[in-house]
């Protein structure tokens, strides 16, 4: 479904990117693991065409995403859940769902899209003459959740959907992320918490300074020494 | 104890900096005068032109009342003796501190020195009103008494005020019962009413239709003043407010719509002569050409880089205009005199047919502006203000989205700028200097971004206002920077905030409660 090759990005003049190649099939979910500075977010933005690479591919359904621009990459199904839950904060609950299903024209796919999401976030339901920056964290992080599955996503990624919360809420996140995935919608996941990915995930790739350092089914991940060392402490 | 001392001692000293800076400037003797005519004092007394001297003590005695009511905190309630206490350093500090210059200034200026070399204001006529027409040590000793009173008296009204109702917890209910009055129940059904509301409309467009033809031409190219703004308030409004972008230089925009009508109408230097109405649709063109070579290098620059750019694009606008370069062209710095004018049944424009004009594109630029806020451009502007990054990441088209506000805005620059040309029948460089910009962004941050009627208010505070301020004349900008403060400070979400920026507030106020206190109500 997606099959990124030798991808090399740049900041300026720090090499961000070195050499990433990774692939992702129909229906799995797929986390992309390592410390900070690693290049998860990097390769998320590029993918969504946030980010332009120096050399390299992206390819999806015999497209190369790397010459298409992010609303196009939108509108074929990928959207990207962004990082620290980047949601419109004065814009309502109900706005910030509308807005997630810009590029669909059709209103009431629209309405029948937020019905959808309201029944998988009952929450967002109760709250959604709400300002968005008057939401928890949790809350947040629904929505922006809520807001990618308003565009009909074929393929979601998603950034650190973990960061700053609770335990409890970040299996609660987790537990959804699964149930979308057994909707049909493939994800790509990119975790600082090695744990908690590694334990939905069914294939993953541990990178390392812009580059993948090791790659395997989840759960031998899971068993790895190395890994075991590095990013799930000891 | 020693605290009252001190906030005695700092508000004292503020009062002293503010007042002998005001004094230095000369305004001390102009804020007398209103306050004659306020009060219906005679302006001077006699033949030998002198000042009437109450209306200056009232000022002093009013500048150390204030300063006594200032020493009390907000909210607090301090003992009867550090009122006092209070009261009586803020005014015997201040009262000192302008005494001595008083003095200083008066004994320098019995012996001869004249002060108008370095401080234009401070002629023989103002020094002796302000030495009340005695002796410096004197005059001195005035100031300290009238300070030190007048701020005990002050301390003392506020402790008494404070003591007998409650009064500041009173005034904030007043004010938040006030600030929602358009929220409450009665309101909203009776402004739902349609009935109510066709009958607000015809007496509106009634009102709007006659008030031209009865208050005359001077408050005519006063309020056309004020329309001409509106109509730069609602295009820069579309860039800034609605889409996020912070251009500087909107004044360019203003001056090639100016330029191009002059240019394409007056017989000097060209001679064209083309038709007026098509003349504004080119104006409006060439502006939104302009829009567009300015736009398709600059918008991939953010917030502070793009304003930057954009201040100096005004600037070279405006300087390109005047240069000897361009002089064949656009006549330099002379400007073009004999722009075209409107015929309108057989005769010329008038200032009624200006101002007719004016309040129907006001009204037409409202609308548009409302729509496009309702749109789904709007939202995708929106989307853009609020964060770029997220906005591409749901599907907007960023650039394409800029551009188009940019656009749309030195539209309606280009057209007001063609209707300024028109009316004014002239059009010069000096016409579209950085101010206009400055004045341009006030309106929209004044009146509350992008809020459509905070752009009215907004443009009748900052160019009605001065006007009404005529008395104030040399002043007028000290006053209005007092005025943009006191406001900043009371009111930050503008005149008339937007829906959204009203509730921005309350979230940035939730968001910046501790990350653990959320957690625990998700």
């Amino acid at each position: 479904m997606l099959e990124v090759k030798n991808l090399k990005v740049f900041y300026g003049a720090i090499n961000a990117l070195k050499d990433i190649s990774f692939n992702l099939d129909e229906g799995e979910i797929v986390a992309l693991i390592g410390a900070n500075g690693a290049g998860k977010s990097t390769t998320l933005n590029t993918i969504s065409g946030i980010i332009r690479p120096v050399s390299g591919k992206i390819k999806y359904k015999d497209q190369d995403l790397t010459k298409i621009s992010p609303p196009q990459i939108v509108q074929m199904g990928i959207v990207q859940v962004p990082e620290g839950r980047k949601i419109f904060t004065r814009m309502t609950v109900y706005e910030n769902l509308e807005m997630g299903a810009y590029t669909i024209h059709d209103k009431t796919r629209v309405k029948n899209n937020i019905d959808k999401v309201f029944s998988i976030f009952p929450r967002l339901e109760e709250r959604q003459r709400q300002m968005g920056g008057t939401l928890s964290g949790g809350e947040q992080q629904m929505l922006a959740i809520g807001r990618a599955l308003m565009a009909d996503p074929l393929l979601l990624l998603m950034d650190e959907p973990s960061m700053g919360l609770a335990p409890l809420l970040v299996e609660q996140i987790f537990e959804v992320i699964q149930n979308i995935n057994q909707q049909g919608v493939s994800i790509l996941l990119v975790e600082q918490n090695a744990n908690m990915a590694l334990s939905i995930a069914d294939r993953a790739y541990v990178l390392e300074t812009g580059q993948v350092a090791l790659s395997g089914d989840a759960e031998e991940l899971l068993k790895n020494p190395i890994v075991k060392e590095s990013y799930l402490g000891g | 104890m020693i605290t009252s001392i001190k906030d005695g001692l700092r508000t004292g000293l503020t009062t002293a900096i503010i007042f002998t800076f005001l004094i230095l400037i000369g305004f001390t003797s102009v804020a007398a005068n209103i306050i004659g005519d306020v009060l219906g004092n005679p302006e001077a007394l006699n033949d030998e032109s002198q000042l009437p001297v109450e209306n200056l003590l009232i000022l002093i005695g009013l500048a150390g009342f204030i300063t006594g009511l200032v020493t009390i905190r907000k909210g607090s309630s301090p003992p009867w003796i550090d009122v006092l206490l209070r009261g009586l350093t803020g005014g015997i500090l201040a009262g000192l501190i302008v005494g001595i210059v008083i003095y200083i200034v008066g004994s320098f200026h019995m012996e001869g020195v004249d002060f108008r070399a370095y401080l234009p204001n401070l002629g023989t006529a103002q020094l002796g009103y302000l030495l009340f027409y005695s002796t410096p040590l004197a005059a001195s000793t005035t100031y300290l008494l009238y300070f030190t009173v007048f701020s005990l008296v002050g301390a003392l009204v506020r402790k008494t005020l404070t003591m007998l109702t409650g009064l500041s917890t009173q005034l904030k209910n007043l004010k938040s019962r006030v600030s929602n009055w358009s929220d409450t129940k009665v309101f909203k059904s009776f402004a739902s009413n349609q009935l109510f509301q066709a009958g607000l409309i015809i007496l509106v467009g009634v009102g709007l239709y006659f008030l031209p033809l009865v208050w005359g031409s001077y408050w005519n190219y006063i309020m056309g003043t004020v329309a001409i703004y509106i109509l730069l308030g609602l295009g820069l409004n579309i860039i800034v407010g609605f889409s996020g972008q912070l251009v500087l230089g909107y004044v360019a925009f203003f001056a090639t719509g100016a330029y191009t009508f002059a240019l394409l109408t007056a017989p000097e230097p060209h001679a064209v002569g083309l038709n007026l109405w098509v003349a504004v649709g080119l104006s409006t063109l060439v502006s939104i050409l302009t829009g567009l070579l300015l736009g398709l290098p600059i918008l991939r620059l953010r917030g502070d880089y793009l304003a930057i750019v954009t201040l100096g694009f005004g600037e070279i606008v405006r300087i390109l205009i005047r240069s000897d370069l361009l002089t064949p062209l656009t006549n330099g710095p002379k400007g073009v005199t004999n722009v075209g004018q409107p015929i309108w049944r057989g005769h010329i424009f008038t200032d009624i047919n200006y101002m007719h004009l004016l309040m129907l594109l006001v009204l037409a630029g409202l609308f548009i502006a409302k729509r496009l806020k309702d749109s789904r451009t709007g939202r995708a502007w929106i989307a853009i203000r609020e964060d770029q990054t997220v906005a591409q990441a749901t599907g907007v088209d960023t650039y394409k989205y800029k551009i188009l506000a940019l656009l749309l805005g030195a539209a309606f620059a280009g057209l007001s700028g063609a209707l300024f040309a028109s009316r004014n029948q002239f059009t010069g460089p000096e016409d579209f200097t950085l101010m206009v910009s400055v004045n341009v962004l006030c309106i929209v941050i004044i009146g509350g971004m992008g809020s459509l009627p905070g752009i009215v208010l907004g443009a009748f505070v900052l160019k009605g206002l001065p006007e009404l301020l005529r008395e104030l004349a040399d002043y007028r900008l000290l006053a209005f920077g007092a005025l943009l403060v006191v406001m900043m400070i009371v009111r930050p979400e503008g005149l008339w905030p937007g829906q959204n920026n009203k509730k921005g507030k309350m979230a940035a106020f939730t968001n910046s409660l501790g990350e653990d206190n959320l957690e625990e109500r998700a």
